[in-house]
């Protein structure tokens, strides 16, 4: 509930007279919640500032910067290399780390207007009182994130709207210090990146949690149902609707429109990017093409017959695409209208006869039950105009090429395209079909041929990318049960850790390395979270058995389970897992209390994001709500484009000492985690890492010893050899892993090693009881 | 690597899954009348240390996806081992052999289910001998108090067959001594700290009588752990002088539950769940739950789902016991500790148990004394507290016993003035009363200064 005021201008009572009477109440608490509020609750961007400098002063930026120009301004460009300043006074590592908060607020804008839309939306649709619920009574903690950051615990669709004003607030305020003039130095450009993906968090947390109550998604359910996923799944003798993008409500009112008119299970409902796994988690029937990069190689197969888009990760070439391959387009979001006249209060039928008829080639619709009714109607209507696409000899488009490799130069994939296109040209197209495995679909190819030759085109035409695989749909949180289930044996060191593959496609070898990495940390009795474009990544690949990772292994948050919590906005129930560990172990409160429960996750709970194909603005902000919960991530290759990594050093002894909340003594507690963002070149290389990164200064010796045994094992896979730097992560001899105490002991002799306590860890003075 | 063993043996194989299709053969498991593994502590010379033996036909001599008998004894020596020590040892079995590349372990005891894979036969695990020899190694180096080790497998059928008997009515002797132990016999209790990594401020007490929470480790556990491991996280303590019988304080105790929890718990009631009652961290088995309305308790186990007896879930009241606090009536309990005669003794016990999941109810009847399980109520039996009341009329629930008056609602505010402060007036409520299940009070933001902090 919000503000309230009520004001009296007179009253005769038993009491007395009353006269000009106001009564105000800031803001009034609902529900049964008996915590209290801790320091931080709507923290501004400068309220939890200590605590990012604490992590900033061990994990530094390291920069790589992707241009060392700033055009922002008219005074620019201005050339900042060499240590030159720009004309405003800015640094190269303040401009690096500006627009690292740039695009972390395009992020976090965008995550926290999607929750605005949908948060509307639905409570338009389901009244300002429809109550929250995530997860029914397996989830005590509905809303982790927003209990931690902003001190409130939302019931209703109008409470949400509370947690949706500050995020807004914030960000405005973050935007704002990336004008010219504003902060100059890089540490408190990166501190706020952290409040950035906090807030980004926060607002994911909104809009999963209100689909997840209103669209009846699973709710914390591990046994989610089983989906199908790829163009193989799709029959296409039916019509055929292609929803691409993000925010769910249009996809979600044309199955709604397809239940309500009977005609379930006659038209196929397939999508692309995260709008595909939300429709999973509304309804079976639904079908996931694939990733963000599956647009142009989908939308030109002939199989669609109507495309509707929604927002975000949507090809801005997609109507020209759409048309081209003749299709009508109705974009539905305020925030990609892609051109089209607006014909929300056009009646459906005129729409309908419209697009049809191919009068227009698209329209603007913004009232997801119009949209639902019409491309329903439209797509039906279609199906027998449906155009055939004559079959492409490839041989024959091939032999144009000249083997200049301008294709090669452009692709963001760095994909040997000249020898595969030559080779095609000569009638062998098997290495150029091969190359889809790792193509991220942007077309750019095309563009750079100065043939002519549509690359792309002929790419997805040498392959059979007709497979059907299954993906476990987004099962939203996690359940406190399941949370207090792995407790134990987190502790103990039986599952040495939680991994989640999180983030976009850009993968330099294709999806395939997520399948791998998620079934090999599986194998290793991990806990393996997955989220948007990576959860259907990791299902694009059977193994010998012909199961994908989703089938071989449970949905339960559990040592070996492989849980998809659903699209991006999901992810914040990853962090909120993380953050609800210290809810229930040591009941932290977490109301307003940020950096006490960062404290406690970073020093504690060993958790690794990595995103190996992150390309968009809003993986930056996710990373960053990681980071700030000290959470580290790993990126692949691309990665290096986020201008900056933060990096630990092993080597400075001093940079890695905690308090002991007991003695209060500093104690050398080693380089763990060592990184909070780093990038790697091969997933062996990223294997190995995040094996290493799962370490934390609170170990218990068991767990230490299992997660040493993994690191060295995957270390020895990348690199043939064992670590060079065990001494510093074994802190007594119980920490040697079984096995391995004859070739670990020498190495520690030879590194001066000393065997050192167990502290109880914190980075806050405030923590060290007295 | 272990020397002269074909397959790579580590953690990372731990969490391998054997499935029928990739199976060579299989030893135990349903389909085989007679399977076991035990470990016997034994005088130093009648174990040859290092030696392997095989009785019967090894993995080479058997036909390819077969199901066959085993036997698996462990004979160790050491001059501080003890008997004792066996269970705990015998555990370990499970864990090593599952670090074997190609070879999965399932259960315990008479129950063991051991697969092979084709792929760990071809690379040429085609005997039982490198199995042994992974146990001598593993054993041996983790376990420094083992001097002496050798291990005999038996695969002959009448050879398992004829030894199962003994072997059955050793682990019997092993639990009648673990049930038959008390409190009131031991001068040492053990103290479980490894949930500290998490919940820095609780630490567990483990008695003869009381399990640790986590359902995990007896009394017997906690002596060996603490033996085989002195700087481990289980711990021995002098429980001390016994302050108070009834309720389960000690001296020992108290002094360690200061230490260990930095001073926030001084006092624990090991027999009650009021005043001090022992601490719970975050990954107990289940719930007893006190229920005003009836002056008895509930229990609830993790695996119970849908609302109990007085509306809320196990997760709503795990929130409220978690995190090494006290919390009068809301108690974290291991489903063994339910089986003890010291179970909330203090309080009544089982005479004050009014409701529990039938699952679990089913589970405990054959421990539980006579007309028990019958006067306690199910989520079959009553679905509110209104039902359970009657149900527990109907059966003359001890209980019962206990009601002097109708229990009725409170209020939570009574106050003949109740003055209000409102933007500068005076509002004074007179006799007034405000109903409230909770009353939230936040202070309001300032609007200027530092701003939100």
């Amino acid at each position: 509930m919000k503000g309230i005021d009520i004001r009296i201008a007179e009253i005769a009572s038993p009491l007395g007279r009353v006269r000009d009477l106001r009564l105000g109440i800031g803001r009034v608490g609902s529900g049964t919640w008996d915590e209290p509020v801790g320091p931080t609750p709507c923290p501004s961007p400068t309220a939890l500032r200590d605590w990012d400098r604490r992590l900033l002063a061990r994990y530094k930026p390291f920069y790589m910067p992707l241009c060392d120009l700033c055009c922002l301004c008219t005074y620019g460009k201005c050339d900042l290399s060499g240590g030159k300043r720009g004309a405003c006074g800015i640094t190269l590592e303040a401009q690096q780390s500006r627009i690292v908060l740039l695009a972390a607020c395009i992020g976090a804008a965008t995550h926290t207007s999607h929750a605005r839309e949908l948060v509307e939306y639905l409570i338009a649709r389901n009244g300002r009182t429809y109550p929250i619920d995530p997860g029914g009574l397996s989830v005590e903690l509905r809303m982790p994130i927003a209990e931690l950051v902003c001190g409130v615990r939302p019931e209703t669709l109008g409470d949400l709207e509370t947690v949706l004003e500050y995020c807004e607030e914030q960000v405005v305020h973050l935007l704002s210090a990336t004008h010219t003039g504003q902060e100059g130095d890089p540490i408190d450009f990166e501190s706020k990146v952290l409040h950035t993906g906090m807030i980004d968090h926060t607002a994911m947390e909104v809009a999963d949690v209100a689909q997840i109550s209103a669209l009846d998604f699973p709710k914390a359910d591990p046994g989610a149902a089983l989906v199908e996923l790829g163009i193989g799944a799709v029959d296409a003798e039916k019509p055929v609707i292609l929803v691409v993008g993000h925010n769910v409500p249009p996809a979600a009112a044309i199955l709604d429109h397809l239940a309500a008119s009977g005609l379930e299970g006659s038209v196929e409902v397939t999508g692309i990017c995260c709008t595909a796994i939300d429709m999973s988690r509304r309804s079976r029937a639904a079908k996931i093409v694939g990733p963000i990069s599956w647009q142009l190689r989908y939308i030109r197969s002939g199989i669609p017959d109507l495309v509707v888009v929604d927002e975000q990760c949507v090809r801005a070439d997609i109507f020209e695409e759409a048309t081209r391959a003749g299709l009508p387009v109705i974009a539905t979001s305020s925030k990609n209208c892609i051109g089209l006249p607006d014909r929300t209060s056009d009646p459906s039928d005129e729409l309908v006869a419209d697009l049809v008829s191919g009068a227009v080639p698209g329209v603007l619709v913004l009232d997801p039950e119009k949209v639902g009714e019409v491309a329903v109607r439209v797509a039906v209507e279609r199906r027998p105009l449906r155009p055939e696409v004559p079959a492409l000899d490839v041989a024959a488009a091939a032999e144009a090429c000249r083997g200049c490799g301008a294709c090669a130069e452009a692709c963001p994939a760095e994909s040997e395209i000249p020898a595969a296109m030559q080779a095609a040209g000569q009638g062998e197209t098997g290495a150029l079909g091969a190359l889809l495995a790792s193509c991220v679909g942007c077309g750019r190819c095309e563009d750079a041929c100065p043939q002519g030759i549509e690359v792309h085109r002929l790419i997805a035409a040498s392959c059979d990318a007709c497979d059907r695989f299954a993906i476990r749909t987004g099962r939203g949180p996690i359940q406190d049960v399941e949370i207090r289930e792995v407790g134990g044996p987190l502790v103990l060191g039986e599952i040495p850790g939680v991994v989640a593959f999180v983030g976009c496609a850009n993968y330099l070898e294709g999806g395939e390395e997520v399948a791998e990495m998620v079934t090999e940390f599986a194998k290793r009795r991990f806990v393996v979270c997955t989220s948007g474009c990576a959860a259907m990544a990791a299902a694009m690949h059977h193994d010998e058995e012909g199961l994908t990772p989703y089938e071989r292994f449970s949905g339960r948050f559990e040592a070996g389970g492989v849980v998809n919590v659903g699209s991006c906005v999901s992810n914040a129930h990853i962090s909120g897992a993380a953050v609800k560990i210290a809810s229930i172990f040591a009941k932290r409160n977490l109301s307003g209390n940020y950096a006490e429960v960062a404290d406690y996750v970073y020093n504690r709970v060993g958790a690794v994001g990595v995103a190996w194909g992150a390309m968009s603005q809003k993986a930056a902000s996710i990373a960053a709500g990681f980071w700030r919960l000290g959470i580290p991530v790993v990126v692949g290759p691309h990665g290096a484009k986020y201008r900056r990594m933060l990096l630990g050093r092993a080597d400075r002894d001093e940079d890695w000492t905690v308090r002991d909340r007991r003695t209060g003594d500093d104690v050398y507690v080693g380089p763990v985690p060592e990184h909070l963002f780093i990038a790697a070149e091969t997933k062996e290389e990223a294997m190995a890492l995040i094996a290493k990164l799962a370490m934390r200064p609170n170990d218990t010796s068991r767990g230490r010893s299992i997660k040493i045994s993994h690191y060295i094992d995957l270390h020895q896979h990348c690199y043939g050899r064992m670590p060079d730097d065990l001494h510093r992560f074994i802190r007594t001899p119980a920490d040697i892993p079984v096995m391995q105490k004859d070739r670990i002991l020498p190495l520690l002799e030879a590194n001066g090693w000393i065997e050192r306590p167990i502290p109880d860890p914190t980075l806050l003075p405030q923590e060290v009881s007295r | 690597m272990i020397e002269g063993v074909p397959v790579d043996v580590g953690l990372a194989n731990e969490g391998e899954r054997i499935r029928k299709e990739e199976m060579h053969l299989e030893f135990g498991g349903p389909k085989v009348e007679s399977k076991w593994e035990i470990v016997r502590v034994m005088p130093p010379d009648s174990v040859e240390d290092g030696v392997v033996r095989i009785v019967g036909p090894d993995i080479r001599e058997l036909a390819g996806g077969g199901s066959y008998p085993l036997g698996i004894l462990v004979e160790v020596a050491g001059p501080q081992l003890e008997e004792d020590f066996e269970g705990i040892i015998e555990r370990r079995i499970h864990e090593y052999s599952n670090y074997v590349e190609g070879l999965m372990h399932l259960n315990q005891r008479y129950d063991i289910w051991v697969r092979l894979s084709k792929r760990g036969f071809k690379a040429g695990f085609d005997s039982l001998e490198y199995l042994g020899l992974v146990l001598l190694h593993l054993f041996k180096n983790e376990l420094p108090i083992i001097e002496a080790m050798q291990v005999t497998f038996y695969t002959e059928p009448s050879a398992v067959a004829e030894r199962l008997p003994d072997v059955l009515a050793r682990y019997e002797a092993r639990d009648a001594r673990a049930r038959g132990l008390t409190d009131e016999e031991v001068d040492t209790f053990y103290g479980c700290a490894l949930c500290q990594s998490f919940a820095p401020r609780h630490i567990c007490i483990i008695t003869p009588e009381r399990y640790a929470n986590c359902g995990a480790i007896s009394w017997f556990d906690g002596r060996a752990a603490a033996r085989m491991d002195p700087k481990g996280p289980i711990f021995a303590l002098e429980k001390g002088e016994c302050l108070d019988p009834v309720n389960g304080e000690f001296v020992g105790v108290n002094a360690t539950a200061k230490e260990r929890s930095m001073g926030e718990v001084d006092r624990v009631r090991l027999y009650s769940a009021f005043g001090y009652p022992h601490t719970s961290c975050g990954c107990f088995e289940g719930i007893a739950f006190y229920i005003p309305e009836v002056e008895g308790f509930g229990i609830v186990h993790r695996g119970f789902r849908d609302p109990t007896v007085n509306g809320l879930a196990f997760s709503t009241m795990a929130d409220s016991t978690a995190g090494g606090r006290q919390v009068d009536g809301f108690h974290g309990v291991s489903l063994e500790y339910l089986k003890s005669r010291k179970f909330l003794a203090a309080d009544g016990g089982w005479d004050r148990v009014v409701w529990v999941p039938s699952e679990i109810l089913d589970r405990l009847k054959p421990f539980l004394p006579e007309g028990v399980a019958e006067r306690t109520a199910t989520e079959r039996d009553v679905t509110g507290v209104d039902d359970l009341r009657e149900f527990l009329r109907a059966r003359d629930h001890p209980v019962v016993a206990r009601w002097t008056e109708e229990p009725s609602g409170r209020a939570l505010v009574t106050a003949e003035n109740l003055p209000l402060e409102v933007g500068g007036y005076r509002v004074i409520l007179k006799n007034a009363r405000i109903y409230a299940d909770r009353v939230i009070v936040l202070r309001e933001e300032p609007a200027h200064g530092e701003g939100r902090r």
